[in-house]
């Protein structure tokens, strides 16, 4: 048992003192806490009478206190207590360097565990539970079911898969065509330990286009790439082994296990990515997600190496994926987009043998806004999904369609049909709502008011639907952050709280930089939205955001909408005939069939 | 110990509030502040001018994505 004094040098702010003394006491030490402001002669007397082993001081740093703390040590020494009495402080500007600089044996700042302080009196090194932040992925698919509540759409759905199904009988494309070569002849265990991979190179680049063939055949790279030298590895590689052996994360959520947060990475450069996936994982970041450039979309096949690119995007490489990989903290999701382009289903055998944990497939997305040809998404898409399955990757169906103007009853309408098609296919798949004030909101005056009934409204339609997984994107808050980063990162804690408030499974946010375009997102500002996002959490805990009544008619009028788009699409009887006719975003509303891929869809 | 330019990830940024009459003055401020220190590749990520003076954060990016960077190879990336 030790005897301990604890003296507020402050008039008022002890609260951290009684703390400790509480702590003290239960792990059995005599502990004595002093009344506040008294004179440092009298603190000194106190120590005498007692005969205390430790004093620990409180005490809030301001104007000259800095000289008053240094005057204080000299005191102890004056009077012959500093050599036989442990001396500590702490304060909320306190940090354990200034407390050195003073003369104080340990400093103790905003943060400290009672623990580390009890460890201190008892002259034991402290180490942090470790466990208490202990994070673990989770599926986020496996507590739902995904039955219907909504007979009347689950037949109208029914009909739409069955139209889609027959629809893609019989036909083939190039990127179809790679995805299963990349299934069967590429070996992730073999390619890692460089063994020959001739048979699956010569029957891949049969079916690549221009720039992955040249890469393939001539060791020609894109003229936006450059690989990265032996030395750069080796340093990245040590870098990494240093940065693995201290690092430790932290948890965003307060009091609710969910939703679980992803961010986006995407710079060009997978070293940069990597730098801010680890800055964001420390942070507590729950997963990440990669970004890849829009030529790669346009682009029919990959390359391979260790690329690094000076655009928006990093590049899709068995290695690149493998390097960031190899990044990630074991709890970290990592979600590979596949939504969109010419290797949408390749991306999605190439996630799931390097190990990825969830992929993005939207058809209707992909083919109006995101500039792939309607037939061509829509055979790749239903490939793509099938791997999913295979692969066992749950994948989000994304309706950024929502941004360039498509109502969200269409692009939910569209999201419905993919989800119902991947269910059918014993896939998983994830429903993703935007949280945006899209073209849509700001025509009808939706979020005049406020921007909690229409996501609120989207959330309950959805599950008034279909029991399926939820997760808000793709980020949250999207058209309502500006270049201010305060407001930025505001926005998006709000509405991450509203996402938790909904009790939906996942979210993935902004940096503060998303309303900037001069330049890559930094890792600052992405750092910036997840302590804004933490500190959401942590004001609201189990309490709720209420919406106001307008929220129910929402609902009601977003159901009744979608089930009119779906008996549009099935009067056409033809499902990429209805993503031609714009039965799910039409030119009016702003979404386009895509052109990338048109006729490459062959019959066998 | 390394230069600490060269420990940035990514990006300098500096926030301040400029006494000046318009946006212009503000932004035009702290593009002449960044360049006066030495930084070239510079922007404005916000401003905002109301009232005394402008609300600006600056933003000097030390590495652009695919360069070299300090931080990882140490003496021979940037410095």
């Amino acid at each position: 048992m030790k005897r301990v004094l604890l003296a507020p040098l402050d008039p008022v702010h002890d609260i951290g003192l009684k703390m400790v003394a509480r702590g003290l006491t239960a792990a059995g030490h005599n502990a004595l806490l002093l009344a506040p402001d008294l004179a440092p002669e009298e603190i000194i007397e106190q120590v005498v009478k007692h005969r205390a082993d430790t004093l620990l001081i409180g005490r809030t740093l301001g104007y000259g206190v800095a000289e008053l703390l240094a005057r204080f040590v000299d005191l102890t020494d004056a009077s012959g207590i500093r050599e036989k009495v442990k001396i500590g402080i702490g304060g909320m500007a306190v940090r354990p360097e200034l407390a050195a600089e003073l003369g104080f044996d340990a400093g103790f700042g905003p943060g400290t565990e009672v623990e580390e302080v009890i460890c201190f009196v008892e002259d034991r090194e402290y180490k942090a539970d470790l466990g208490r932040i202990k994070k673990r992925k989770s599926d986020m698919t496996s507590s739902y079911d995904y039955r219907y509540h909504h007979p009347g759409i689950s037949a109208k759905l029914a009909q739409i898969t069955d139209m889609i199904l027959d629809w893609v009988k019989g036909k083939n494309s190039s990127g179809v065509r790679r995805a299963k070569v990349r299934h069967e002849l590429w070996d992730a265990a073999r390619w890692r330990a460089r063994e020959d991979m001739s048979e699956f190179t010569k029957e891949y680049s049969k079916h690549c286009g221009e720039i992955p063939r040249k890469y393939f055949e001539q060791g020609e790279l894109h003229p936006k790439t450059r690989r990265f030298t032996i030395e750069e590895v080796r340093k990245f590689e040590a870098y990494l082994q240093e940065l693995k052996e201290r690092m430790s994360v932290k948890k965003l959520q307060h009091t609710r296990p969910k939703p679980l947060v992803f961010n986006q990475y995407g710079t060009g450069c997978p070293f940069m990515d990597i730098g801010h996936i680890v800055a964001s994982q420390a942070w507590g970041v729950d997963g990440v997600i990669h970004f890849d450039p829009s030529w790669g979309a346009r682009t029919e096949g990959f390359m391979d190496g260790f690329l690094t690119h000076q655009e928006d995007g990093t590049v899709i490489t068995p290695a690149n994926f493998n390097r960031i990989h190899s990044s990630l903290e074991s709890s970290t999701l990592w979600q590979v987009r596949a939504h969109r382009g010419l290797n949408t289903p390749e991306t999605v055998v190439l996630a799931g043998k390097l190990g990825a944990d969830l992929t993005k497939i939207n058809i209707c997305y992909g083919a109006l806004g995101a500039g792939t040809d309607p037939a061509r998404m829509t055979l790749d898409g239903y490939h793509s999904i099938l791997y999913a399955q295979q692969y066992n990757l749950p994948f989000d169906v994304v309706t950024n369609e929502e941004l360039a103007g498509v109502p969200a009853h269409k692009a939910f309408a569209g999201m419905l049909i993919v989800a119902d098609l991947a269910v059918r296919l014993g896939a998983r798949p994830i429903l993703q709502p935007l949280f945006a004030y899209s073209p849509e909101v700001m025509l009808r005056g939706l979020m005049a008011d406020n921007y909690i009934d229409y996501n609120t409204a989207k959330v309950h339609a959805l599950r008034s639907i279909l029991n399926a997984p939820i997760w808000p994107g793709a980020p949250i808050g999207f058209l309502t952050h500006t270049e201010d980063r305060v407001q930025s990162a505001m926005t998006t804690a709000m509405h991450a709280s509203l996402a938790m408030s909904l009790g939906v499974d996942a979210i993935s946010i902004a940096s503060t930089d998303e309303a900037y375009s001069g330049g890559p997102i930094t890792a600052s500002a992405k750092i910036d939205t997840l302590r804004a996002v933490q500190e959401g959490f942590r004001f609201f805990g189990q309490a709720s955001i209420i919406p106001t009544a307008n929220a129910n008619l929402l609902v009601e009028e977003l159901v009744e909408q979608i089930e009119a788009v779906l008996d549009r699409v099935i009067k056409t009887g033809d499902f990429v005939a209805a993503l031609h006719q714009g039965c799910l975003g039409s030119r009016e509303d702003g979404a386009y069939p895509g052109r990338a891929g048109k006729d490459t869809v062959e019959m066998e | 110990m390394a230069e600490p330019l060269g420990q940035i990830m990514d990006a300098l940024d500096v926030e301040t509030f400029f006494v000046c009459a318009s946006e212009a003055e503000g932004r035009t401020y702290m593009l002449a502040l960044l360049k006066q220190w030495g930084l070239k590749d510079v922007d404005i990520v916000f401003v905002q001018h109301e009232g005394p003076g402008a609300r600006v954060r600056g933003r000097a990016y030390v590495y652009r994505p695919a360069d070299k960077y300090q931080w990882l190879l140490g003496g021979e990336g940037r410095s």
